[in-house]
């Protein structure tokens, strides 16, 4: 076990934590430069694309140390982003040590905080690495000085990097085998096994990702799952170094891969512990839970006849990402769909863009909603995820929403626009204290729907994109909240009610239905929409009719250009939806989500 | 079968026209007699010397070239067609190239339709247009056709030009059907076709184009207008005094048969849609390798369908539901009942049992109308 290093990457987006990843496997001759390719680990387009990891991945490197030992350093590759923190923080309790990669260009940010807070919660031994000091703007000395006010980690034996050029990474390896700890664990003891990620191959079926604490497993053998005691026989046992290896078996310390006998992703739940059904452990890992989605929307197909396969899109999607769900919906505007539930918004955008990537679903989406508590007259309480399934208001005693602790960091130039910001999302102040003489962390409690309704991209653009922000939900508290409605030609559209604050509702009403106004093109007819909540119409905006749409000239030598001009027509109608007479484009559906603002 | 024929030429290229067209050079004259020749001795063979229902020389501005060319180009058509004897013949001028002598000479070859293009009768705006003439040249055309013999006359006005208002365009009718009195009237909404100089102006900012409502008066007030005066809108763009709406023209609209000769023209024959080479050079170049069918579509039984739907929607006799049944083998309404209750409740199209026709209200929305139609037509993805 002396010679395995269990350690993981942890840094802010785009501080190099991918780079620095592909160039470990490129320095100890894993990857060759003939398969080397960007962001090596992140095996999806979308985490190309977008520069970030959404699954987990663990790749085991050999690496001749200097002492002329070799070494199996086995990197766990965490997501990173905030709406994976709890994969995240399983991801790092496989390990023992991390490194910590901070942009020497940008210095500490919120995600590099809340990382570390998670790796130290873990026990974890942390290596600060400063990345990208190739760049002129790179400044060692202040970042290290800001990391150990920060996080008061000692930053005397940081190792300046640039993750680009390949500057210092054999240091950085060195010091992976000299500063991290090796595995502790007896191989004697029962089975015990931490899943710290799984996905669904379509060769494979369920493919878990685990790291062995205690004991070992065989292939062939039986193992169960603690939490729901189900109990599997281990087909294929393995390694990724790079690319799948089979092991015959795998003890204490190691990380590896595993496929059983397990029909779905929820057979094999992330942070549950893996054990012998013979020999069970006694000491289940801690901190096991079931991930819940926290935003839910509407998924609606444009084309009644791709229900069917939307459905079986959903069900495979399902099948990679367990903290995913859906369920059948019925709205009256947009007919059959369903309602699906998400950790966060990115989490949100992620899988719309893979189900219209990769199952090519033309879909509608609703605006995100939050969950919220409903305690009626009648003394019931219960959690609504849909503004639709809002009893009325005199069957209301109260209603909660969830709140979120939000840390923001930021430059001081910015803290005035940072606290208007949470001010106007009904924030409560909590705490301003200074990192360093110029930057700032303030922490505020928000009600969560305010969070998810463009919060981040505001903030984002109120401090010019130097805040950093991570958060997580605390509680439900009480709110002043009211159903608000919107009706196009007199008729509701269910699709489009949302609950807000009521003392933002007259504001948000009239916003959402000028913003209406804008999307849904002119038309035959006139188009009046109302926002209204209750029978009280706050808002009124009229779109006059089309007027003018006609071919001045259509002669023998024109047939063929005009025909083909108006059918093609039909492509532009094929993201609208049909309300009674009006056609409403599917961006319409989302205006409810910029409705908050100017 | 309807006989059209593509005269290239134009003094110049007024700043809205994205037709096929170039300025006359002299030397062009006989290159171009001669492919007209030659691609008429193909079709007339290839369609054993059809008989003609209606000439229509357009253009391009027919007009421009010498008498002695018109002489041949029309001979050239006698020689290979059947022209029966008081067919509908149309020839298009411009009134620059319209005097007595050039109009006494189109009456002896047998032209009996003059369309001249006045488009308007504000020299200033007709400068803006980049037209060759003015008001008064015009006028004197029409006078000069009269004097010349013709009973059949158009003139085509272009409306939703800059700075006009509906008041200015109803004026100017008013002028039109008093003091010029045609018997026939096209009435084209201005078109800012991609590419010419008067859209990049109108993209520029600087056209003071009137309002889509403004310009929905013009045409709503227009059509009533002329209506009142006796001239039936028989089509979007169309009127005519009872007994004169142009045969030619509602050929196409009918789904009939045409051939088309020279450059940039088009023919349907039997389902077959061919188009010629857009330039004169392109199309000589043609008829020299003796390629006469360079870009053909075949027109299936649906797209034939939907062409039904698109021209017999443009005229006021409409679509016939029978005739649309026997086509589709399903009746109009099937699958489209909800959307022609509603648009009857907005006066945008007459509904009898027999017939579906358009409102004026209607046509000037027609693309919308028509496309949304024509949806029940196209295969669903």
């Amino acid at each position: 076990m002396d010679h395995i290093r269990n350690f993981s990457i942890i840094a802010h987006i785009d501080h190099g934590k991918s780079t620095l990843a592909d160039r470990i496997l490129g320095l100890t001759g894993l990857v060759t430069a003939r398969d080397q390719r960007e962001q090596y680990l992140d095996r999806m387009d979308i985490e190309r694309e977008r520069g970030i990891t959404i699954k987990a991945q663990s790749v085991r490197i050999p690496y001749k140390a200097r002492d002329g030992k070799t070494y199996i350093l086995n990197l766990i590759d965490t997501p990173g982003h905030v709406d994976f923190s709890y994969e995240v923080s399983r991801s790092l309790a496989a390990c023992e040590g991390a490194l910590l990669v901070v942009d020497a260009t940008q210095g500490v940010e919120a995600q590099t905080l809340a990382n570390v807070y998670l790796a130290l919660d873990n026990d974890l031994e942390i290596i600060p690495v400063l990345n990208k000091i190739d760049l002129p703007s790179s400044d060692v000395a202040r970042v290290k000085l800001e990391i150990e006010e920060a996080i008061g980690l000692d930053c005397a034996k940081a190792v300046p990097v640039s993750a680009k050029t390949g500057e210092n990474v054999d240091e950085v390896l060195e010091r992976i085998v000299t500063d991290l700890p090796p595995p502790r664990g007896d191989p004697d003891k029962p089975l015990k096994a931490l899943i710290f990620d799984s996905w669904y191959d379509s060769y494979q079926g369920v493919v878990v990702l685990f790291r062995i604490f205690d004991g070992r497993v065989r292939r062939g053998q039986k193992i169960m799952m603690y939490s729901s005691k189900a109990v599997f026989e281990v087909s294929k046992l393995g390694v990724f170094s790079p690319d799948a290896k089979d092991v015959s078996d795998l003890g204490a310390g190691e990380v590896g891969f595993l496929c059983a006998t397990m029909k779905n992703l929820q057979d094999a739940r992330v942070g549950d512990t893996i054990t012998d059904p013979l020999k069970p452990t006694t000491d289940p890992f801690p901190g096991f839970k079931k991930v819940k989605p926290m935003v839910f929307s509407g998924l609606y197909p444009v084309e009644p006849a791709e229900y069917e396969p939307l459905k079986i899109a959903l069900e495979k999607l399902q099948l990679n990402d367990s903290a995913f769900t859906y369920e059948p919906e019925v709205s009256r505007a947009l007919g059959f769909g369903f309602r699906c539930g998400f950790l966060g918004l990115l989490h949100m955008e992620i899988i719309q863009e893979r189900l219209e990537r990769e199952f090519q679903a033309k879909l509608i989406v609703t605006a995100p909603s939050v969950i919220y508590r409903v305690e009626t007259t009648k003394g019931e309480v219960f959690d609504i995820d849909n503004p639709s399934k809002l009893p009325e208001p005199q069957a209301i005693a109260s209603l909660a929403e969830p709140y979120a602790k939000l840390e923001i960091h930021v430059p001081n130039e910015y803290i005035g626009g940072v606290l208007k910001l949470c001010e106007e999302r009904r924030g409560l102040q909590k705490d301003m204290r200074y990192l360093t003489s110029t930057r700032v962390i303030i922490t505020y409690e928000v009600p969560f729907a305010e969070v998810v309704y463009d919060f981040f991209d505001k903030l984002k653009s109120t401090t010019r994109g130097y805040a950093s922000m991570d958060y997580e939900i605390i509680d439900f508290r009480p709110s002043n909240l009211v159903k608000l409605d919107i009706l196009i030609n007199g008729e509701p559209v269910d699709a489009l009610s949302t609950i807000v604050h009521k003392d933002k509702a007259p504001y948000i009403g009239r916003n959402l239905a000028l913003r209406l106004k804008r999307e849904i093109p002119r038309q035959l007819y006139e188009v009046v929409v109302q926002a209204a909540i209750g029978n009280k119409i706050i808002a009124r905006e009229r779109t006059p009719p089309l007027r003018k749409d006609v071919t001045a000239k259509c002669y023998g030598g024109d047939i063929t250009r005009k025909r083909k001009l108006l059918e093609k027509q039909k492509e532009g109608k094929k993201r609208m939806k049909k309300m009674g007479n009006v056609e409403i484009p599917q961006e319409a559906f989302l205006a409810a989500l910029k409705a908050g603002e100017e | 079968m309807l006989l059209y024929v593509h005269v290239p030429f134009c003094r110049a290229k007024c700043a809205y026209c994205a037709f096929a067209s170039q300025p006359l050079d002299a030397s062009d004259i006989e290159p171009y007699l001669e492919g007209l020749a030659a691609e008429a001795a193909h079709f007339s063979r290839a369609l054993f010397r059809p008989a003609m229902d209606t000439v229509f020389i357009g253009g391009g501005t027919p007009s421009l070239l010498p008498d002695w060319a018109l002489e041949r180009l029309v001979s050239t058509l006698r020689r290979h067609f059947e022209l029966p004897k008081g067919i509908e013949f149309t020839l298009e001028a411009n009134p620059d190239s319209a005097d007595l002598p050039k109009l006494g000479a189109l009456r002896e070859l047998g032209v009996n339709r003059l369309s001249l293009g006045v488009q308007s009768l504000n020299d200033r705006t007709l400068a803006l247009l980049g037209r060759p003439h003015t008001a008064a040249q015009a006028v004197a055309a029409v006078s000069a056709a009269r004097l010349a013999g013709f009973k059949n006359l158009s003139l085509d006005f272009i409306w939703g030009l800059p700075g006009m208002r509906p008041a200015a365009w109803l004026k100017q009718l008013k002028t039109v059907v008093e003091e010029l009195k045609p018997e026939h009237l096209s009435c084209y909404n201005l078109t800012l076709e991609p590419g010419t100089p008067l859209a990049a102006a109108a993209d520029a900012g600087s056209l003071p184009l009137p309002s889509d409502d403004e310009d929905a008066r013009s045409f709503l007030y227009g059509s009533r207008f002329l209506s009142e005066r006796g001239y039936l809108h028989y089509e979007i763009s169309n009127f005519a005094r009872m007994g004169f709406a142009c045969r030619h023209n509602q050929g196409y609209w009918q789904g009939r048969d045409y051939l088309g000769l020279g450059p940039s023209a088009v023919s349907t024959i039997d389902h077959i849609r061919r188009e010629n080479p857009k330039t004169l050079t392109s199309w000589l170049s043609s008829i020299d390798a003796s390629r006469f069918d360079s870009h053909t579509e075949t027109l299936d039984p649906a797209t034939r369908l939907r062409e039904y739907v698109m021209l017999s929607l443009r005229t006021s006799r409409g679509l016939s539901l029978a005739a649309y049944r026997s086509l589709a083998g399903r009746p109009f309404t099937t699958g489209r009942a909800a959307m022609l209750k509603v648009l009857r409740e907005h006066n945008l199209i007459r509904l009898t049992k027999d017939t579906l026709r358009l409102t004026a209200d209607g046509m000037l929305v027609s693309n919308t109308i028509i496309s949304r139609l024509l949806d029940a037509d196209l295969p669903q993805d």
